[in-house]
């Protein structure tokens, strides 16, 4: 195999590195295809998810469905800066990069505050303007994974109606509807709504069923039912803004040996809609993650458990923790510890960030320390452009120790964690510091108060 | 005393009569989704082999395909009562098949399932769930920072977070304004939950829920009831204005 046994060519990146020190083992071109194409036909991509019957492009029926005026589509226009980016299968998607509206997540704002601030911080550094307001319900899929309560109507009208308000909200701000395009945050509410959505273009029973709750609701375009273009993930706009990023970067972490934990949700669920990119491992795993952290300069280190999931469960992460915990350090921890030697595991969904940094403490009890830091993609990426580390990234609220992770990329938390200390005075004394104006939060509703203009930047 | 299998040759409870097995397979088989989530099965074992949770339970989603596929009612009751709740959810399975099927899926359409006949396994395994449903289904939020606990949750150490102020501090101290909650993960608009609510009403979830757990069932209604009557109010005071 040309290139020195790297599988794609002497430029391609192979499967994963195994970090600074490795070196190539010099295998003639014919004892190195012995010795892998075995495992690459077993871990090739193709082989896993492309070697099926090619799957329909949902997106098909739904320009079908617009043009027979059974729905109104939420398009992405050239004032949301679309990059275009590619699935498994090759196919197109575009990614809005400005003028966004945030789905939040139930876990990421409950427990891991600095997974949104460090978001909202990169984009407030890259000048994208978004909508983050408290007109937003959960997707409701964590709940219905985990107790079987919920169904699919309920479901699909959870989806509609909270992309209707991404819709219509920037006209509380007086801007026309479809001024921001939805950025979901949470991997399972990016998995869930595109299954859904797959349901909801696939049978008129459902688009029927959900019409007449949307339209109580007041949730309808023209009296239709109304679908955004694209389903996007917040790791998506961060892999196709990482050149971007890069630019702010102002801590070298090429000394940093990282693994990434890809989230269930996000790549294998509709796994024909979420961003590959043949620059990135060759385009055999999903791009996310990994592309950002190696446009930052950061070592991306295979571990042979990478395809497993972290053991969340959606049930057993509430009430059955013995399975969260054992499956999150045998197979995710000790593998990411032992056989990567990696500084940090890095994540893009909530519940995975939750179970692989929350689940190590107890490992105390059978000498199961492993002391791995853990944190989502965004905060990594907001460290390394300069973030501070308790007040935008809130690192203090991850249980796993990251400050050796800190050390390693030179930042002094000791210094930190003493300024925010001094800065929670502020807090109390109602001086603290906010991202964006909270009063764009509040659309509708007490407390809303119109705009006498609309805003500047339309 | 419970009823058991007819198969099962220990127990001296009753038999579950085959009526009721036969409509427990209807409406797994009714469901909207079971023709899109099994399509066939060679028994190749590659989602069972792929499942996390077969690596820590008696738990195979080959074995729940094949139930289904084989249409063995005993064996769906059975896998019905324990098995079920097993599954992650990681659809990692949904990924791996050959065949398209996804055992994931299907396992879903049994929880429903065992939730609508109000199997005691249902109510015995989502009992650690209330206090999220009660926050769900009440203001649109799946979870709240002041439901993590050292109590709650002693196995994740005794570092909730790693500052020690108030929580009310730490969360103003978060720079995403609506974040400075304590009760809910992010400020959810009334009328956000209360739609919510009126979804919940109208996909018969509250009938799950009621099932399930009927006081639960009547706490939420009398929040809600409040909520509604609060924000009604409200709308009246902007149209006197």
């Amino acid at each position: 195999m040309a290139g020195g046994n790297i599988p794609g060519g002497k430029d391609a990146q192979g499967f994963a590195g195994f970090g600074a020190e490795w070196r190539p083992s010099r295998l003639s071109p014919e004892d190195a295809h012995r010795a892998t194409s075995w495992v690459e036909a077993r871990i090739d991509r193709r082989e896993l998810l492309v070697n099926k019957d090619q799957v329909a492009d949902v997106r098909d029926l739904m320009w079908q469905l617009e043009k027979e005026g059974e729905i109104v589509v939420h398009r992405i226009t050239d004032q949301h800066e679309p990059v275009t980016g590619r699935t498994i299968y090759g196919w197109e998607k575009r990614i809005p990069t400005n003028y966004l509206w945030h789905h939040k997540s139930c876990g990421q704002c409950g427990n891991i505050p600095g997974y949104p601030s460090s978001l909202l911080w990169l984009m407030n550094t890259l000048g994208t303007d978004y909508l983050d307001e408290t007109d937003q319900t959960s997707c409701t899929a964590w709940n219905y994974h985990g107790s079987g309560i919920g169904n699919v109507v309920s479901l699909a009208a959870v989806f509609l109606r909270n992309f209707h308000q991404a819709y219509v909200c920037s006209m509380a701000e007086g801007l026309p509807a479809g001024h921001y395009f939805p950025l979901v945050h949470c991997g399972t509410s990016f998995g869930n709504y595109k299954e859904v959505r797959g349901y909801l273009l696939n049978s008129a029973k459902l688009r029927e069923q959900v019409r007449q709750i949307l339209g109580k609701l007041g949730r309808l375009v023209d009296g239709k039912l109304l679908i955004p273009e694209e389903i996007v993930h917040y790791s998506e706009w961060l892999h196709v803004m990482r050149e971007r990023i890069n630019e702010h970067r102002v801590i070298d972490c090429s000394a940093i040996r990282a693994t990434v934990h890809p989230a269930c949700h996000v790549h294998k669920m509709v796994p024909e809609d979420v961003l590959y990119d043949e620059t990135v491992l060759d385009g055999n795993r999903v791009a996310v993650s990994t592309g950002l952290l190696q446009t930052l300069g950061a070592q991306v280190i295979d571990y042979s458990t990478w395809y497993d999931c972290c053991g969340f469960g959606f049930r057993h992460i509430i009430g059955e923790r013995e399975f969260t915990r054992s499956f999150a350090i045998d197979r995710k921890i000790k593998v990411a510890v032992e056989e990567a030697r990696s500084d940090v595991m890095i994540g893009h969904d909530t519940g995975c960030i939750t179970t692989l940094d929350k689940s190590q403490w107890i490992g105390r009890a059978v000498d199961k320390i492993y002391d791995l830091a853990v944190m989502a993609d965004c905060q990594f990426a907001a460290l390394v452009c300069g973030a501070h580390p308790y007040k935008l990234a809130q690192l203090h609220w991850h249980a796993s120790p990251f400050e050796g992770l800190l050390e390693k990329l030179g930042i002094d938390w000791q210094q930190a964690k003493a300024e925010f200390e001094a800065y929670l005075k502020e807090v109390a004394a109602g001086r603290g510091e906010t991202l964006y104006d909270p009063r764009r939060a509040i659309t509708s509703g007490p407390g809303y108060v119109p705009p006498a203009l609309p805003r500047a930047n339309a | 005393m419970a009823p058991a299998l007819a198969s099962d040759p220990i127990s001296d409870a009753p038999a579950v009569p085959r009526e009721k097995l036969e409509e427990i397979f209807a409406d797994i088989q009714s469901h909207t989704l079971y023709d899109h989530e099994l399509y066939g099965c060679l028994n190749c074992g590659i989602c069972t082999a792929t499942c996390p949770s077969a690596h820590y339970y008696d738990f195979s989603p080959r074995e729940i395909v094949q139930l289904l596929w084989t249409e063995n009612l005993e064996g769906i009751y059975d896998a019905m009562q324990e098995k079920i709740w097993a599954c992650a959810q990681c659809y990692t399975c949904a990924a791996r098949c050959p065949f398209h099927n996804s055992p994931g899926g299907l396992i879903m359409i049994m929880r429903e399932t065992a939730i609508k006949h109000g199997m005691q396994s249902a109510k015995d395994v989502l009992r650690p769930f209330s206090r999220v449903l009660m926050k769900l289904i009440a203001t649109g939020n799946q979870l709240a920072p002041n439901m993590i606990t050292p109590d709650a949750f002693a196995d994740w150490g005794p570092n909730i977070a790693k500052i020690d102020a108030p929580l009310n501090v730490l969360r103003k101290a978060i720079p995403v304004p609506t974040l400075h909650t304590m009760d809910t993960a992010w400020e959810v608009n009334i009328k956000t939950s209360i739609e919510l609510y009126t979804i919940w009403e109208a996909t018969g979830v509250l009938d799950q829920l009621e099932k399930i757990d009927e006081n639960l069932f009547d706490v939420i209604t009398d929040v809600m009831d409040e909520k509604r009557a609060d924000y009604a109010d409200w709308l009246e005071e902007q149209n006197a204005a």
